[in-house]
């Protein structure tokens, strides 16, 4: 896969956006590193996948800028912009008989020309995603006949095909059991340390956060609550303010583990 | 080989066989070598040559164009309203068409090739009164499209009424239309063939240019953007072909009903949805269906010939209430599309 460029990176700037009259992103402006697994966290609500929406241009930007690479997301057109971000939506729906070759063939499509197909590139690149995401043997199986965890790497693998630097992805590993989180989460981690690729994710949990991620952004009601290196910013105080919650957090094999406290009882410490 | 593969490479041979089969039921095995050679060579020789040149060779061309442009838009229809009742016939698209033209024949007295660009524009408006009610009705809360269907059925039975009021009003010529108007496979429409295929071939050739983009769409409008596809673009080109492939279709032969309903449920279990290969199948698939009901309409009751419309309907009539079953009656399937 495409060596990622030195300078790649995805910043919002006030970023201020919303449904109608529903105000779903206030003055937010994050940083997003390049080669790094970004997590967005938060309590239901808050404004993560809209911010993956607003930096894909599917929710209009009322206020500020996301800026990539110098350059105004909003200004490049949307062939261009499918070459460097790639965005797995939350509850993403495969039509009936579709074949995961196909899945990864189509997602090349801002590359091909106008009555083209797939170059010997392209098809030597599908094949290395299939690879990727350990699913060689399947590429002429049914989507929607894969396991629960196949199907989510399966969609990874779309994302992949596509050949960007930067992977936006939301709620990945939702609907799985506990072992397939981990399987997926290690498979997006690859895609940061090998494959150099600049990933967000939308993740619902911490505790996969903190051991997943390089680096967080916090938000509630729309706004950036804090944001920054995993090792800082999760903090008790930090968690308080965004998920109203006491939770005590200890470090445990070079990782931070979170344990929220039940309401009405004394923290044992 | 897969199934697909399967059904792509047996379409064109079934194609050719049903081409043969509306070309020479009905003569003698003797004959038939000699009548192949007629074909080739263009030129009649005989009484039944100059049949089989003059008048089954146009109706087997103008079944073909019906059928694969019918199939093709229904399948596009289908994928893009997400709705698998969705065709040409049941979106108000093949009334419209057909009000348009009687009216324009009837009542500004218009000749064949205004009747075309009437029957153009008769589609565009029955679709759009289509969409039109079922906003009206609110399908932004109907996930499955049910108000599009019944809006369309509304919109067809409304201009349906009107067409006929129109032919009733006029019996001196109404006898030009009356076959026509439930759809009729005649030679005699060649002409019209000859002065509107360019429309269905345009409709092809948008619909196979985007295939890619418009599977992609199947995904969901966000994910097929982020794929860098113009969604709204490629909708509204798409929907352009369909209709006015739909509204040259009427313009030759009347509304053929249904073949753009029922040829797409046959041809996904065995190609799927991704419209690289449905679309081509859809296209060839659409064409044997549409001869073969012509030879059924033709030999069934004969030396009595019917309309090929009739036939069709009969045929997508039972069709459309399997698909009813299947897709809203029975709770498993409720979701899929």
């Amino acid at each position: 896969m495409q060596k990622v460029k030195r300078s790649i990176l995805l910043e919002t700037r006030h970023v201020t956006a919303a449904y109608g009259k529903l105000e779903v992103l206030s003055d937010v402006s994050v940083l997003f590193r390049k080669g790094r697994l970004t997590a967005v966290a938060g309590p239901n609500g808050c404004g993560k996948s809209s911010l993956l929406k607003a930096i894909m241009g599917f929710l209009p930007v009322s206020g500020g800028e996301i800026v990539l690479e110098g350059e105004q997301v909003a200004r490049i057109g949307r062939k261009k912009l499918a070459r460097r971000i790639a965005y797995l939506p939350q509850d993403c729906f495969c039509p009936d008989y579709m074949t995961l070759g196909e899945l990864i063939e189509l997602a090349g499509y801002s590359r091909y020309g106008l009555a083209g197909g797939p170059s010997e590139r392209d098809r030597a690149l599908y094949r290395e995603v299939l690879e990727t995401v350990g699913l060689s043997d399947r590429a002429g199986f049914p989507v929607n006949k894969l396991s629960g965890g196949q199907r989510q790497r399966a969609w990874i693998a779309m994302v992949l095909a596509q050949d960007t630097d930067i992977v936006l992805l939301d709620e990945p590993v939702n609907h799985l059991d506990m072992k397939y989180q981990f399987a997926v989460l290690e498979l997006i981690r690859e895609l940061t340390e090998i494959h150099g690729k600049t990933v967000v994710a939308v993740l619902h949990d911490l505790n996969l956060t903190t051991t997943f991620a390089d680096d967080v952004v916090l938000m509630r009601s729309g706004r950036c609550v804090t944001s920054g290196p995993v090792a800082e910013t999760v903090t008790t105080g930090n968690i308080e303010r965004v998920f109203d919650l006491r939770t005590q957090i200890f470090p445990r094999d070079g990782r931070l583990v979170c344990f929220p406290e039940r309401a009405g009882h004394a923290a044992v410490s | 080989m897969e199934r697909r593969t399967v059904f792509l490479l047996a379409v064109l041979p079934l194609l050719l066989v049903a081409l043969a089969l509306h070309l020479l039921v009905g003569y003698r095995p003797a004959d038939i070598p000699g009548l192949i050679g007629a074909v080739l060579r263009f030129e009649a020789q005989s009484y039944d040559e100059a049949v089989l040149l003059f008048q089954r060779l146009p109706r087997s061309l103008i079944a073909i164009y019906v059928g694969s442009i019918a199939a093709a838009s229904g399948f596009v229809l289908q994928s893009l309203v997400r709705n698998p009742l969705a065709s040409p016939a049941t979106m108000g698209v093949n009334a419209g068409a057909a009000l348009f033209l009687v009216a324009g024949a009837l009542v500004l007295d218009i000749g064949p090739a205004l009747q075309g660009v009437a029957a153009l524009a008769g589609a565009l408006a029955g679709f759009v009164c289509c969409i039109a009610i079922a906003r009206f009705a609110g399908r932004r809360n109907d996930p499955r499209g049910l108000s599009l269907i019944l809006s369309g059925a509304l919109v067809s039975m409304l201009f349906t009424g009107i067409t006929n009021a129109f032919l009733l009003s006029d019996p001196a010529r109404r006898s030009e239309f009356l076959s026509w108007v439930v759809g009729t496979i005649n030679h005699a429409y060649i002409d019209r063939l000859a002065m509107f295929w360019w429309v269905g071939a345009g409709a092809i050739v948008a619909f196979l240019l985007l295939a890619r983009p418009l599977t992609l769409i199947l995904f969901g409008a966000e994910k097929a953007a982020s794929t860098g596809v113009n969604v709204p673009l490629v909708s509204r080109i798409a929907i352009l072909a369909a209709v006015l492939g739909s509204g040259s279709v009427v313009a030759v032969c009347g509304p053929i009903g249904f073949v753009g309903l029922i040829v797409p449920h046959m041809v996904r279990p065995f190609v799927g949805n991704n419209l690289v290969f449905a679309l081509p199948a859809s296209l060839a698939t659409g064409a044997v269906v549409c001869l073969l009901a012509d030879v059924f309409a033709r030999e069934a009751l004969y030396p009595y010939v019917l309309s090929t419309g009739l036939v069709t309907d009969l045929i997508g009539g039972v069709v459309f209430v399997i698909i009813v079953k299947r897709f809203y009656l029975s709770p498993a399937n409720r979701e899929a599309a």
